[in-house]
């Protein structure tokens, strides 16, 4: 070969190297679109609820309430005959079919609606006042346009009365969009629009913060005794290849773990924060400890050097000089440790937080559900309106991912000392 | 002036299964500088890391022998090495400044010892530490700001100071230089001259001619042996020994 064919074959590799690196960047991205597209066009959705502007009388003849009622009155009161009065008030129905149609048009909470605006005013006895009540889950679908009207009835869950009375409602203008403030405050229920993340956002909080209570502090002494103050022998090897075997281990088997030992042997609360923290502070424990190691490694030896040198004891050569310099990526794995945690599924579905519970936990030992787990239950759910919450909380869970992220790369170019 | 510092007998070092040191008999005298030259791995650093226990950092090195500072064996499991450093102090081949403010590098050393018990003593004590390692004049308008964005001989002259500051009787110096250009070098060479006058100094190098500027005594090593030792002068211009002759000469090493 001349001198001139190599040196064309060395600039065509690099020319093809090129091509073959900005390809499967290209592909990668692609990928993500695709993702973030389809997760946005399904759910972005669920942040907005379909509602009903109707009249409300507070008949005095129907409630057996007073103005200045105590809250305690209020909650025990019958406010059915009210709420039947109001929604049948929305449109002139002719038929006990017509009447049925029409009330199917409204959540089924819609007398809790009706009472809660009265709990915020108990001066409403005598009064009229317009309120928005959720219209329901088949019509909030068929308003996002996610229904499809063109079917033939007998394969609809709208019949044709209802949407008959839906135009009707639309023509009027009673029909809006409100911000869907049920889908953060509320937890788990069987009718779509009334279910809300917030027992997950709760329990997935609690979970979070005793898995970083667990997991944090064992994890950084661990890291420090065994980088800084172990022998260097078999034994100290033997752990450290099992530390790394065991950030390899599948979640799920901590799951089981958790399942024998926590649940089974000590007999803790199943389907609680508690557990789930507990388990997922086990899992996440050598997640933290190798960038934790890692971190403490990239200290350069000669300032552990320079303390000693003056005097300083190895205990405070760590803690007053190498300690401090791993702090940001200690940090940062820590919290990328705690990332993973927040969005594993498989280990609290063993330990039981499958279960549909609608309260939202008050305490860590109290059931609860948590962010994946929701996704999880609502994906197998055969409603439409669960599909666009399975993507909302999705995309919930993702954005609480990548603040958590920019979070753990910010400590690190922060606070990280550069030395030469 | 030539009270005997430090006394080493029959000191063996070993790394593992390697030894490092054969039986090394070496005297240092008080307030003066000793040279301690000889090819690379010829044992002139573990030498001197003994002198104040930095080997007990390597798992695998185990140190056999005697060394007396002062006639007290500092060799003994049972001393305090934390007040052992507070004695003798070092200055390691590559300058090492902590990645923290130059008034913290050179206040840590005393803080950590109890030296300085107020802001203005510990004020006093950079002072005096910065104006003996010839560094005040160039830094004392910027002692907030980190060590590490120094030059490098001033990083050099820092790492001596922050040496000085804890009161040291002996300075160890391992190669000082070796990462400095020369004009950075001659101002460390000029600062060994006028230290000697309060402290015993040590100093690895693996220049001839440094070894002839600084120092009263020179020590030539060889393969973990001490081959020779004696006055600087008398080392360089007529050494007893063949291989010294040699090494000097440039005609090994």
């Amino acid at each position: 070969m001349t001198k001139e064919q190599r040196l064309k074959k060395r600039h065509s590799s690099e020319k093809r190297f090129r091509f073959y690196g900005l390809a499967s960047i290209f592909v990668a991205l692609l990928f993500v679109l695709i993702l973030v597209n389809n997760i946005f066009s399904k759910g972005s959705s669920a942040f907005m609820k379909t509602a009903i502007d109707v009249e409300v009388f507070f008949d005095p003849e129907l409630l057996e309430l007073k103005n200045g009622a105590n809250e305690e009155e209020i909650l025990e009161a019958d406010f059915y005959d009210v709420t039947i009065e109001t929604l049948l008030k929305v449109y002139p129905a002719n038929t006990l079919e017509e009447e049925n149609a029409l009330i199917d048009l409204f959540t089924t909470d819609a007398e809790i609606e009706i009472k809660k605006a009265f709990l915020e005013d108990n001066t409403l006895i005598g009064k009229k006042i317009n309120l928005e009540i959720s219209a329901s889950d088949d019509i909030d679908q068929l308003h996002k346009g996610n229904y499809p009207r063109d079917l033939p009835e007998d394969r609809r869950r709208i019949s044709n009365i209802q949407l008959k009375i839906y135009d009707n409602l639309i023509e009027n203008k009673k029909i809006i969009k409100n911000f869907n403030n049920y889908f953060f405050t509320n937890g788990d229920s069987r009718d779509p629009e009334l279910a809300g993340i917030g027992g997950a956002l709760v329990g997935s909080f609690y979970s979070i913060i005793i898995c970083l209570l667990l997991a944090f502090p064992v994890a950084v002494l661990a890291s420090i005794y065994l980088e800084e103050f172990a022998p260097k022998n078999k034994i100290t090897d033997f752990i450290e290849i099992n530390i790394n075997n065991l950030a390899a281990v599948p979640s799920i088997v901590y799951g089981l773990l958790a399942l024998q030992i926590l649940l089974a042997t000590i007999q803790l609360p199943r389907s609680t924060p508690l557990v789930a923290g507990i388990t997922l502070a086990l899992m996440t424990l050598p997640r933290i400890i190798i960038p934790c190691r890692a971190s403490l490694k990239a200290v350069p030896p000669s300032i552990r050097e320079g303390a000693l040198a003056v005097g300083a004891s190895k205990f405070q050569s760590v803690f007053h000089h190498v300690v401090p310099l791993a702090l940001p990526g200690t940090l940062s794995g820590t919290i990328i440790g705690l990332a993973q945690a927040l969005g594993e599924t498989a280990p609290l579905i063993l330990i039981g937080m499958v279960a549909f519970v609608v309260d939202i936990p008050s305490t860590p030992i109290d059931p609860s559900s948590s962010l994946p787990v929701q996704v999880y239950l609502w994906s197998e759910s055969a409603e439409r309106g669960f599909v666009e919450k399975t993507s909302a909380t999705i995309m919930m869970l993702l954005s609480f991912l990548i603040v958590m992220n920019f979070v753990a790369v910010y400590l690190r170019q922060k606070f990280e000392k550069r030395w030469n | 002036m030539s009270d005997i510092k430090i006394k080493s007998k029959n000191l063996n070092v070993y790394y593992g299964d390697k030894q490092a040191l054969f039986d090394v008999n070496l005297d240092l005298n008080e307030k003066e500088v000793t040279a301690l030259i000889g090819p690379s791995g010829c044992g002139k650093s573990t030498f001197i890391r003994c002198i104040n226990r930095m080997n007990d950092v390597i798992d695998i090195c185990k140190v056999e022998g005697n060394i007396e500072i002062d006639g007290v064996e500092i060799n003994d499991k049972e001393l305090d090495v934390v007040s052992l450093r507070e004695r003798v102090g070092m200055v390691f081949q590559k300058p090492n400044p902590f990645p923290k403010s130059i008034y913290d590098n050179i206040s840590y050393g005393p803080k950590i010892h109890g030296k300085g018990e107020t802001k203005s003593e510990l004020d006093e004590i950079v002072e005096n530490s910065l104006k003996k390692a010839a560094l005040w004049e160039e830094v004392k308008d910027r002692l907030n700001e980190p060590g590490t964005g120094l030059s490098g001989g001033q990083q050099q002259r820092l790492c001596i100071a922050r040496a000085i500051s804890v009161n040291p009787e002996v300075i160890l110096m391992d190669e000082p230089c070796s990462a400095l250009d020369p004009i950075a070098t001659a101002k460390i060479e000029e600062l060994i001259d006028e230290l000697k006058k309060t402290y015993t100094i040590v100093i690895v190098t693996h220049s001839m001619a440094q070894a002839v500027r600084v120092s009263q005594k020179t020590g030539f090593f060889h393969l973990g042996k001490l081959i020779e030792v004696g006055k600087t002068e008398k080392i360089f211009k007529n050494p007893d020994n063949k291989m010294t002759q040699d090494y000097i000469t440039g005609r090994f090493g």
